[in-house]
């Protein structure tokens, strides 16, 4: 299956909003959805489109109790080391070892639904974010490691007379090598250069300068550097 | 106030209670649970079959609600939605994992009846909802009764060929090209 294809990926996120996507299909695509920020804006969309359809039914009060239930779940799960409450109290040996064979279960199938398939196209190879603030850019290359894509994301925010530029960190005392601007919005898809694609190749780290708008004339960073992401080679 | 201001309004106050709940405010999440929990609960419901089945669902909700606070993109999209998908995936996560018997446990009676009960329920969604019953009244029977199926009911494909009598391969299609005539009627 290929899985760039926009056509197939809106198919996908309209049946799995409506809820015809199942079994292994389903787990495979949610884990799909939120490692790629493209297709989740797909299954956003479907939910704003489909969501109301729910809102005909008419509401059913909840039994008295239930709201008393969730209150303590939540404070068991807030307290500090897990076993708190009856419910962890509860029979721990057996709990571990049905927590180990589903946990079994789901790797094997996981694995197994994982192998019968493509690898995907595009890959998440860098997530860009400050200490604590939200993601600002999703760093995405194709199987290959030809194309890069760029995808601005919640933590974007343009600064007037500047773009930010993206860069591979190799190894040792050697040059960062530029891998072009990065978009203040939405997203941005370049064809890699064989420099480019050998930085990267050999980079650990990727880094975010701030430049002149259209980025540095000068090949190397001239502004201050913003932010340092490690670089996933799987 | 027009429906749809009723509308932004309760998705404001409903954002501001997810971004309260990322804080750890416990009665932001009572106030959610007092929106939405009974509107959550039919959804639930009609996808489970059986009410404590449903129950024991809508407290798995409100758990998750809980722990993904922190997640929830105001800028990205509605509130309501949010915690509608959240519930709605939790029912099909749970029919998957109770093997719920559609056939041996839904009475007849509900079954039969009209998967919506009236437009004028959805107007209170605002201006997307009315959107949504002016394209729907668009497709065809066939299309429209297998997304209501699928969508109100949690019905698999499977499920819809068994319920209509209709091949598999005709339900899918019906479904397909539902939704791709929703979309582009929606898109219009």
């Amino acid at each position: 299956m290929r899985h760039d294809q926009p056509q197939l990926i809106d198919a996908l996120a309209s049946e799995y909003v409506l809820g015809t996507l199942r079994g292994a299909a389903r787990r495979r695509f949610e884990r799909w959805q939120s490692a790629e920020w493209h297709v989740a804006t797909r299954v956003r969309a479907w939910e704003g489109r489909l969501m109301p359809l729910a809102l005909g039914l008419a509401p059913i009060a909840p039994s008295p109790g239930v709201w008393e239930r969730i209150e303590e779940r939540i404070r068991s799960a807030d307290a500090p080391p897990a076993p708190a409450g009856r419910r962890a109290r509860a029979r721990p040996a057996l709990r571990a070892l049905a927590a180990v064979l589903v946990l079994c279960a789901i790797f094997a199938g996981a694995y197994v639904a994982w192998r019968m398939t493509e690898p995907l196209h595009l890959q998440t190879v860098a997530t860009i974010k400050g200490a604590q603030g939200p993601v600002v850019w999703s760093i995405q290359l194709d199987s290959r490691r030809e194309h890069l894509r760029a995808v601005a994301l919640a933590g974007a925010a343009a600064r007037p007379g500047h773009s930010f530029e993206l860069w591979a960190l190799p190894p040792g005392k050697a040059a960062p090598v530029s891998l072009g601007v990065l978009p203040d919005a939405g997203e941005l898809e370049r064809t890699l250069t064989d420099a480019q694609r050998a930085a990267l190749a050999s980079a650990a780290q990727v880094a975010v300068s701030l430049e002149p708008p259209g980025g540095s004339t000068t090949g190397a960073p001239t502004g201050p550097v913003l932010f340092v992401a490690p670089l996933n080679r799987a | 106030m027009s429906n749809s201001d009723a509308a932004n309004s309760l998705d404001d106050e409903l954002a501001q209670l997810v971004q309260a709940c990322a804080a750890r405010d416990r009665q932001a999440l009572r106030r959610i649970y007092d929106l939405m929990a009974a509107q959550m609960l039919a959804s639930l419901v009609r996808i489970l079959k059986r009410r404590a089945l449903a129950e024991e669902a809508l407290q798995d909700v409100f758990v998750s609600i809980w722990q993904r606070a922190a997640q929830f993109d105001g800028t990205r999209g509605s509130a309501r939605i949010w915690l509608l998908a959240i519930a709605r995936h939790r029912a099909i996560d749970v029919l998957r994992s109770e093997r719920v018997d559609l056939y041996r446990e839904a009475d007849v009676e509900q079954m039969a009846e009209p998967a919506m009960e009236g437009a004028g329920d959805w107007s209170s969604a605002g201006r997307s909802a009315a959107a949504l019953a002016r394209c729907f009244a668009e497709l065809s029977g066939e299309q429209r009764r297998g997304i209501e199926l699928a969508f109100v009911n949690g019905y698999s494909h499977a499920d819809i060929a068994r319920v209509t009598g209709e091949p598999l391969g005709t339900i899918k299609s019906w479904i397909r090209r539902g939704l791709a005539s929703l979309r582009q009627c929606l898109e219009r």
